[in-house]
């Protein structure tokens, strides 16, 4: 292709991508080095917003919460989806219904399904979940006033909206896996988990680092769950840092505009040191 | 035991362990359509109530009583709007990236790739303040413009990724019977493409269709969408909170019959998503 068709193509999309993603980034990172409120000009601070941020416990809860949830729950979706992907994938003519319903918690919209999620616990709306496990344990525990409590169901809910997704990205690396590799593999005694752990996953290492690599990214911003799920998120320690910023800088009286944009920038370092390894392998394949 | 007795009691296992987790996983959507089926004052009893006289007055008041069909409206255009922007944006980049190698292209889907990783905030607060200076703050057109840029990455990467399944020699057979480099977009590739434009249409209308954040920072009382209408009912009164159920199952419904619908899309996407490089 020649180069003037190249950037003709792209410019479209280039003048929408610079103008509404990255000039907003320009302003947040210089609105991250002043004192600054809606509809006024700021004033230059330098480095006061980080080290306010930096000092603030608050902060460093909502991140050491946000970065726990996010590795554990990433964790269980590789190992959750992939078990679930082997299972559907052995279906035969049920399979199209089966995924049509597993895919049902993908599309509707998070706060929806977390309002709905809330409501399984919520023993003032007569949640089932909460009934049952009262019955069954004797004891009644609130769901979202006990951190823990509130942290598994948080925990529950972000696996319930994601799982269909990597169940999904799963069975599509599961049909590429060759299946004289398998039979060979059965031929030569491999039996059970050992055909999983040394035959399909690594044949499919790609496909699960994609699932890695999308999850990262997804559960670091969690914050549309969080606002049916846990109502008392600050007071009981499960602030997201999403949460934080909108906290900060748009929903508590103070509108700090300039902290608010400081921890953002601090969050997109942190979402870049994560996703190091994701971008060294795209650019090493995109240059092949 | 025979290996074809073997075969049907493992088959068997499978399918209620499967039975379970499909269980398990419809939950929420299940108990929410039962309690919003019931009048207000059994509704929300604990322990729940398992027998009620079905009501579908929460359905009725919802439409009587709010504005809930004008959440439903700005929902649906901000959706269509910005999923035929992002479409007629994203397609000729997306073919421009999958056909021409090397460090350029890579570097723009890097970038596209850190765009798809920025939380939204740092878009999002110098978007409310810019959209309030130029004056179209709380209107369709601001929430869309805005989804648009956020999902643009997206859809990039996915369309360079169907794109790039179409094999080279078409093009250069196109361009040897004299066809431009735009003519070939429109000619050949479009007509090819149609399953995958299909399913980013698909994958953006449904992004949209979810966003809550974008909504709620860009609108205020006349752009809202339906995840900020329902946010909106939590924490009020009972009656209001079963209007709230009985608009997420209004907007569940149509999703439900989208996902079986559009489910050959949806795991087509999710597929070539995964074939990165």
């Amino acid at each position: 292709m020649r180069r003037r068709d190249f950037w003709v193509l792209m410019a479209p999309s280039l003048v929408v991508m610079f103008g509404l993603l990255a000039y907003p980034l320009y302003r947040t990172i210089r609105w991250s080095f002043e004192r600054v409120q809606y509809g006024a000009d700021g004033t230059w601070v330098g480095l006061d917003n980080y080290r306010e941020a930096l000092s603030d416990p608050r902060l460093i809860h909502a991140t050491v919460f946000t970065v726990g949830l996010t590795l554990v729950a990433s964790l269980l979706l590789v190992v959750l989806g992939y078990w679930l992907a082997y299972l559907v994938n052995q279906l035969g003519r049920t399979k199209p219904i089966v995924l049509g319903i597993l895919l049902i918690s993908y599309v509707v919209p998070q706060i929806v399904g977390a309002t709905m999620f809330s409501w399984l616990f919520n023993s003032n709306f007569g949640g089932i979940v909460n009934h049952l496990v009262t019955e069954i344990t004797g004891t009644e525990i609130l769901w979202f006033t006990d951190p823990w409590a509130n942290r598994v169901v948080i925990l529950l809910n972000v696996l319930w909206f994601m799982l269909p997704f990597a169940m999904m990205v799963i069975i599509a690396g599961l049909q590429g896996v060759p299946h004289e590799t398998m039979e060979a593999a059965r031929i030569d005694g491999a039996r059970g988990w050992r055909i999983h752990w040394h035959v399909i996953v690594p044949s499919i290492r790609g496909v699960l680092g994609f699932v890695c690599l999308i999850s990262v990214m997804d559960i670091l911003r969690v914050f549309d769950a969080l606002i049916p799920l846990s109502p008392q998120a600050v007071g009981i320690g499960n602030e997201s840092i999403m949460l934080y910023i909108y906290n900060v800088a748009f929903h508590d009286g103070g509108q700090q505009l300039g902290l608010g944009s400081a921890i953002n920038v601090l969050l997109i370092v942190l979402i870049v040191v994560m996703l190091f390894p994701f971008i060294r392998d795209t650019a090493r394949e995109a240059n092949q | 035991m025979t290996p074809s007795r073997l075969l049907t009691s493992k088959k068997v296992f499978i399918g209620s362990l499967l039975l379970v987790v499909c269980l398990m996983m419809l939950s929420p959507v299940l108990w929410t359509a039962i309690t919003v089926s019931k009048p207000t004052n059994v509704a929300f009893l604990n322990p729940p109530t398992f027998t009620w006289d079905p009501s579908f007055r929460a359905f009725v008041d919802l439409w009587e009583t709010t504005t809930f069909h004008q959440y439903l409206l700005n929902t649906i255009v901000v959706a269509v709007i910005s999923t035929v922007l992002a479409l007629v944006l994203g397609i000729p980049a997306a073919y421009a990236l999958s056909r021409c190698p090397g460090w350029v292209a890579a570097g723009l889907l890097i970038l596209a790739l850190v765009f798809r990783a920025l939380p939204r905030f740092s878009v999002l607060l110098p978007m409310y303040e810019i959209s309030k200076q130029i004056g179209i703050y709380d209107t369709n057109l601001a929430v869309a413009l805005a989804l648009v840029a956020i999902n643009q990455p997206f859809s990039i990467w996915l369309l360079r990724n169907f794109f790039a399944a179409i094999p080279r020699s078409l093009d250069d057979a196109a361009m040897l019977d004299g066809c431009s480099q735009f003519q070939v977009l429109r000619k050949v590739m479009v007509p090819l493409m149609g399953p995958g434009i299909i399913t980013a249409g698909l994958f953006i209308f449904l992004f949209a269709f979810q966003e809550y954040l974008t909504a709620l920072i860009l609108s205020d009382v006349n752009a809202g969408t339906v995840p900020v209408f329902i946010s909106t009912q939590l924490g009020q009164t009972l009656p209001l909170l079963q209007q709230a159920g009985a608009a997420a199952m209004l907007l569940t419904f149509p999703v439900i019959a989208f996902a079986f619908v559009a489910q050959k899309y949806l795991v087509a996407g999710l597929n070539a998503g995964s074939v990165k490089g």
